[in-house]
This record gives C-alpha cells, structure tokens and sequence, in this order.
C-alpha cells in the first residue's frame, strides 16, 4: 500500500437535504481520501454512504458544504465538472453498461468523445484492459450477452479506459449472484494492489478487512467512526457500530 | 300433379323476379360508378385528393417532429437537470421555457383539431391565400403537441443509470443525450410516431373545410356535381382503410426490424 500523504479530495461539511424530506441524508461530513488510498463505507441502509460516494462526483448535488478535488473546489459553480469527472472513474451496483453498444464501444466511447483519443488509440487501450480482466473474447459481444460477473468487470474496465485518479464504487457486488461476486472482488484487489485510489461502498465485510486501508462507519447521515480495518473489527467503539457488526457477521 | 305445377310456377317469378331486380341494381350501381368517377373524368378529383391528403401528412408530420422534438428536449432537460443547477439566468430562462411549452400542449391537446384549423385559416393566417400552408401549419402544430409527448416520454423511460453512467465519464449533458439516451429511446418512439402519422392522415380529411383538396374534399365535389353519394363516400372509405393498413404494415415491418436488432 503506497498511501502518501497527497489528499486527492477533500471534504468539508457536506450536508444534503432532499426536498420535501425531513432527515438530511448527509448532516456535515469530513473527511480527506489520499492518493493511492481505498477507503471503504459501511453502515445500514439510508446511512448515507451511497449519497456521500455520489456527491464526490456531484451526482447528488450537496446542499451545503465543500468538496475539493486536486485542489479544484468542485462544489463552486465556476469548476466545469465534466473536466473533473473524467479524472473520477464510477462503478455502478447495477453496472449501467449501454445496451445499444458492443463492449468495445462502451470502453471507447468517453475516451473518443471526452479524451478526443483516436479510434485506434482507445481501442488499444481497451483490448489492453480487456485482456488484463479476461474479457478480450467479449469485445464484440453486446451487454445482454454477459453474466453480471462479466458487465461488472466491463463497468470497472470502462472507468480504467479514462485513466481516472480515483474511482468511485458503489456497491458494485450487491446485484451480483453469489457466485459471480468473487471474480469482481478480485479484480478490484488487483486494482487497488496497483495503488489505484479507491472509494468503495460495500457489505463484503471479508473484502473490507483485507483491502482497505481505512473503514469509514456511517449512520444517519454522520461519519461515527473510522480507523483501520483491524482497530475497526476487533476494537469497535461506537454503540451503533458494535450494533452493526453483531447484525451481519 | 296440378299443385306442383302451380308451386313451380310461384317459384319461378319470384326468383325471376329477384333476378330482375338484382341485375337492374346491379345495372343501376354500374351507371352510377360511371356517373360518379367516369363522366368528365371525375375520378381525378379522388387521384389528385391522395396527392394533396398525402403531402399534407407528411409535411404536417415533419413540421409536428420538429416542434416537438424541441418542447421535448425543454420539457425533458427541465424535468431532469433544474435541481442541479444553479440559480441564474440558464434556469429561469429555462423555467420560462418549460412553462411556455405546457402552456402549448395543454391548450393544443385541449381544444378539437377542427376549431385549430378553422382559427388559423380564418383568424391569424386569414390574409394567406395557400391553403395547403394553413393546413400544414395548423396539423403540424396540433401534432407537435403529440409528437412532443411521445419524444419525451421515450426519454424519460431510459433508466437514470444511463444518464449517470454517461456523466460520471465525463460527457456533456448533450453528449450523453446524443450518444446514450437518444438512441435507446428511438426504438420506443417510433412505433408511437408512426401510429401518431396513420392518426394524422385520418385526421387531415377535415382539411377539406378550409378549401385543401384533399380526397375527402374530392368526394365531396363529387357528390356535389352529382348528387351520387354511394360510391364517393365508400370509395374514399376504401382508399383511407387501404392508406392506413398499407402504413400499418409497414410499421409491422419496422418494428419486427428494430426487435431483431435488439440484443
């Protein structure tokens, strides 16, 4: 793990309240994500760990508070936010590959219309990260075509295909057969072994112990509690995380 | 065996009686078809009718795709985009043109295609002499109305993820809109748009009342020189029943297309 002391993003005070919604779905939440660092969210459901991960890319637009990212405050206006998505990669739970394109076109279509790359060039590139997951046999083959196992890791080579500095993952087995989660779990080991900066949402506790180097513990909207995966599992403090982990293991 | 004799008799008029009558109108049925579309070669107003009926349609359409395709994009980027952005003149502006395009549907989808017509021939293009223009003008906007509706909700029955897909890679609103949602809402848009067009050509057989020689207007004139109203009438029946089953089948055709191509 090459985690230095580079902070990738920084985030200060985000709030974010849905219209008509009493409870705020994030209620101030600090924190900075250093380069080459994976850090995982847990907590229940509606604890606002998928809501946190979407903001980081302005997906959710957060109602108060900042998000700085290579310096650039993105949560101000002025910053054009396609420019910095590219340099954020997303893995979605329910992979949103595009069905109406090959597994070719779906890797190179951002890297030809948003990186002006030539065709040549992404589709280099692409066979490159497909042979890398084992999927170069697939290029032509059209998303309906493959086993979740295989769109997920399609999805996750589509974020790589635009060299982002981090990607974003958000619960990227839980739509997954149980058989299909392990291959998507390791790929994404190797990833982060690559020292890709990584911000995972995740259940798979086994997953969260062994790659990440920080868990961040969320309910209701606040972080609770956040440390290394062992002080995390084998020391927990706070009431509502000791909760938790008695819930799922 | 006198009573069989007689019965054979009875049997015999009769249905030499119904004969006669059944050539004679035959016969009268023939003499009017000659009446109604071979004397002076009236079966041209019919032929030149499917001309005017046709191009009438297609141009109300085109004009009808194109407005609607623009309310759809307003109508569709407000219902997806205004809680992103940011206070300034890009949403009001925007704000304005999503209220000005509900105004427009819901005032031409809420008064009768028969009075839009009228008004426009009569009120605002009242100085125009062509009248093919007014009814194009006057279909086409009453079908943008449509048309929009079923643009944007093609649109909007693309999942989310699509759009976020696409905008978490970088693209632009617009790009994601051309490269990603578009092309997956075609496919469910255009059965409804064809179906929009076989409603449309039925729909244009009232233009005849703003002067279009339409084929309806054709039997019409028909119907006037020689007080004929049988084979005018069933005989345009006849070529819109044959129109739109022609169109049908054509979409059949389309769609079984687009289903093939779908993976």
């Amino acid at each position: 793990m090459n985690v230095n002391n580079d902070v990738l993003i920084s985030v200060r005070d985000l709030k974010k309240h849905y219209r008509g919604h009493k409870i705020k779905a994030l209620d101030g939440v600090s924190n900075d994500i250093k380069r080459g660092e994976v850090v995982v969210l847990i907590g229940p459901s509606g604890s606002g760990k998928s809501t946190f991960l979407r903001s980081l890319n302005l997906l959710e637009i957060p109602t108060e508070g900042s998000i700085t990212f290579e310096g650039k405050v993105i949560t101000d206006k002025k910053v054009d936010i396609n420019l910095c998505r590219q340099k954020m990669g997303m893995v979605f739970q329910h992979f949103n590959l595009f069905p109406h394109m090959t597994v070719m076109k779906n890797i190179t279509l951002a890297p030809m219309k948003v990186l002006k790359k030539s065709q040549e060039e992404a589709e280099a590139r692409a066979m490159e990260l497909l042979s890398r997951v084992g999927l170069a046999d697939r290029a032509e083959s059209y998303p309906s075509q493959l086993s979740g196992g295989q769109k997920q890791r399609i999805a996750i080579v589509r974020a790589m295909a635009m060299d982002p500095d981090v990607i974003l993952f958000d619960e990227p087995t839980s739509a997954l057969d149980p058989e299909m989660v392990g291959e998507v779990l390791d790929l994404m080991k190797s990833l982060a072994d690559d020292g890709m900066t990584m911000v995972i949402v995740t259940h798979e506790m086994n997953f969260a112990r062994k790659v990440a180097d920080r868990i961040i513990f969320m309910s209701d909207g606040l972080i609770c509690e956040e440390g290394t995966p062992e002080q995390f599992f084998t020391n927990p403090n706070h009431p509502k995380l000791k909760q938790f982990l008695q819930s799922i293991l | 065996m006198n009573w069989f004799n007689t019965l054979a008799e009875q049997i015999k008029n009769t249905f030499s009686d119904l004969y006669t009558n059944i050539s004679e109108f035959v016969i009268d049925l023939a003499r009017q078809f000659e009446i109604a579309f071979i004397v002076d070669d009236r079966w041209k107003y019919i032929v030149s009718g499917i001309g005017s009926t046709l191009l009438l349609t297609f141009l109300s359409l085109i004009l009808g795709v194109v407005i609607g395709i623009i309310i759809a994009a307003i109508r569709a980027t407000h219902d997806k985009q205004i809680d992103e952005m940011h206070p300034g003149i890009g949403k009001s502006l925007l704000k304005f043109a999503n209220g000005f395009c509900r105004c427009y549907l819901t005032i031409f989808r809420g008064t009768p295609v028969m009075v839009q017509i009228l008004i426009i021939f009569f009120v605002i293009m009242a100085s125009s002499r062509n009248k093919m223009l007014c009814g194009v003008i006057a279909f086409g906007l009453n079908s943008a109305a449509y048309v929009a509706e079923i643009i944007r909700g093609g649109i909007m029955s693309i999942d989310p993820g699509q759009t976020e897909a696409g905008r978490s890679l970088g693209l632009s609103y617009v790009q994601t809109m051309a490269y990603i949602v578009l092309p997956q809402a075609f496919k469910n848009i255009l059965p409804s748009l064809a179906n929009e067009f076989i409603t449309l050509l039925k729909e244009t057989s009232i233009a005849g009342y703003v002067g279009v020689t339409d084929i309806t207007r054709g039997a019409n004139i028909i119907r006037g020189i020689t007080y004929q109203s049988f084979w005018p009438l069933f005989a345009i029946a006849a070529i819109y029943l044959g129109m739109v089953m022609f169109f049908t089948w054509l979409v059949d055709l389309l769609e079984r297309r687009f289903k093939n191509s779908e993976r």
